[in-house]
């Protein structure tokens, strides 16, 4: 019996993984080709060189295509188990990124991304505690706000919304808020990359610093530069994603201690408990996979296993990125709105100025592998 | 005739609801949906934990919960003498809107817009009006009443 219901539950995954699957496939094999030898403005892969419109935005895209138009906002009942293995697929996709690392390589990076990330997320934290101020914000809004722009966007909005009691609306205005910011950051982002002509090392630091949403830290690298190679935009990336996620349950517990403080009801709030319940138990994966890196488990750079890791991880990132835009809708995101939207506009636009500014004055182009 | 109100926040749709019903000596159903679509809402979040996505999960039913406690309530207290009953279902807004207007109903009576959960975000009246098999009263929303006034 259990079987059975093992066996129908997979195969209700296949149709919605099916249009993931083939939809990167043609994107891959035709829309992108295509693409790079299409002439615009006198250049030829103009779109894909100037604009980034490589498989992964394009991925993005069509996801959202599907979801807006195609579906007309709702991802159909055939298709939602299939959708749903886009978390699966992404999570998948970072695990296998700590193949691109060794221990040396992260300890040479890894000091710069702590003193970063542990200045702008907690730069970003306080700094909304005192907007939120300013602007009359309930203190369960200014928390929801200041784990979302803080750290990891969505997820640490969601990590944060039980403890300081945020409400329904509130809550669903931030992650409209954080998603919109995080969708306009990621198109604008690699067009100004290049504009600025940043090295994959200055422009996976900038955008793991000053983009609000991790999800879109992997796909704007990733359109800056396709490749999944030690040196490049999202091996760098990810070292500051990595760092932010770690971050996020010391986050939550600051913010939900902060908020509790003000309140008349004040409840005990335990480090322990929320580093247990919010820990993201997958960059345990990610450190994995760096270790048997680290101990050339995998083979040496440039051999034929490495090779096809790389050609899985860029397949199982476009699957898990078309499902990524199927849940993005542009109705709901239009509908951010109130002190959210205010936070959320003032605190992200100065987190990514800044964070670019500073990128420019102190980062090397030279990355440290 | 048999009517059906879709429940918000909005008092005005109550209001007029009730009103109808008993100048006409109808049947009104109150309709409390629990929206249970926070999980798709929140789909493309990839990074959170089975825990935190868990947790998250039920602290929004909770509150969607102690929101139909507090609709449901302030319903009751004003139906007194009208023929009817109390509906609460969770699911989709739209989807449970639309079923149950299906059943016979004369007339849909809706706050506009219509706040109930994630509709907030969304264009629900336009989604329920969409052939739908009996006549539509929309409410003005009395909280966007007072903002133009």
């Amino acid at each position: 019996m259990e079987d059975k219901s093992i066996f129908s539950k997979l195969l209700a995954i296949i149709p919605g993984l099916a249009v993931m699957v083939g939809t990167l496939y043609v994107l891959r094999m035709y829309v992108e080709p295509w693409m790079n030898e299409v002439v615009v403005f006198g250049s030829k892969g103009w779109l894909v060189k100037v604009m980034s419109l490589n498989y992964i935005l394009l991925s993005i895209l069509t996801g959202m295509f599907y979801r807006n138009v195609l579906f007309a906002g709702k991802i159909p009942g055939w298709a939602e188990d299939g959708f749903r293995t886009t978390r699966l697929f992404i999570k998948i996709g970072v695990i296998m990124l700590g193949s691109l690392y060794t221990f040396d390589k992260l300890l040479k990076v890894g000091g710069v991304a702590i003193v970063l990330i542990v200045s702008f997320v907690f730069g970003t934290v306080i700094f909304i505690m005192w907007l939120g101020k300013r602007l009359g914000a309930d203190r369960s809004v200014t928390s929801v706000m200041a784990a979302a722009c803080g750290v990891c966007g969505v997820s640490a909005s969601v990590a944060t919304a039980p403890g300081v009691r945020a409400k329904p609306v509130d809550l669903a205005m931030a992650i409209a808020t954080i998603l919109g910011f995080g969708i306009v950051s990621m198109f604008v982002s690699p067009y100004i990359g290049k504009a600025l002509n940043l090295s994959d090392y200055q422009f996976g630091a900038w955008v793991g610093t000053g983009i609000l949403n991790s999800g879109q830290v992997l796909a704007t690298c990733l359109a800056f530069n396709p490749n999944f190679a030690p040196g490049t935009a999202v091996a760098y990336g990810e070292i500051w994603n990595v760092v932010r996620v770690i971050s996020i349950p010391f986050v939550v517990f600051f913010i939900t201690a902060w908020y509790w403080k003000g309140e008349a009801d004040a409840e005990h709030v335990s480090l322990s408990t929320i580093i247990a319940s919010k820990f993201p138990i997958f960059v345990l994966g990610f450190i994995g996979m760096t270790a048997l890196s680290s101990l050339h488990i995998l083979g040496a750079e440039g051999s034929e296993t490495l090779h096809l890791m790389r050609q899985v991880m860029a397949w199982v990132f476009g699957i898990g990125l078309v499902g990524l835009g199927a849940y993005i809708d542009v109705r709901e995101m239009k509908a951010a709105g109130g002190t959210p939207l205010r936070i959320g506009v003032i605190a992200g636009l100065v987190k990514y100025v800044l964070a670019l500014i500073i990128i420019l004055a102190f980062i090397p182009k030279e990355g440290a592998f | 005739m048999k009517i059906l109100l879709a429940l918000d926040d909005n008092p005005r749709a109550v209001e007029q609801a009730l009103l109808i019903a008993r100048g006409r000596g109808a049947v009104l159903n109150a309709l409390f949906v629990i929206d249970a679509t926070w999980e798709m809402f929140t789909g493309h979040d990839w990074l959170s934990g089975c825990n935190a996505r868990i947790g998250f999960l039920e602290y929004m039913l909770s509150q969607e919960e102690e929101a139909a406690v507090l609709a449901l309530k302030t319903y009751k207290e004003q139906v007194a003498g009208i023929a009817g009953e109390l509906l609460t279902v969770t699911g989709d807004v739209v989807d449970e809107i639309r079923k149950e207007a299906g059943k016979d109903y004369d007339l849909l009576v809706m706050s506009n817009p219509f706040t109930r959960g994630l509709e907030i975000m969304r264009d629900p009246v336009a989604k329920v009006a969409r052939k739908l098999p009996c006549d539509l009263l929309l409410v003005r929303h009395a909280a966007k009443r007072e903002e133009s006034s």
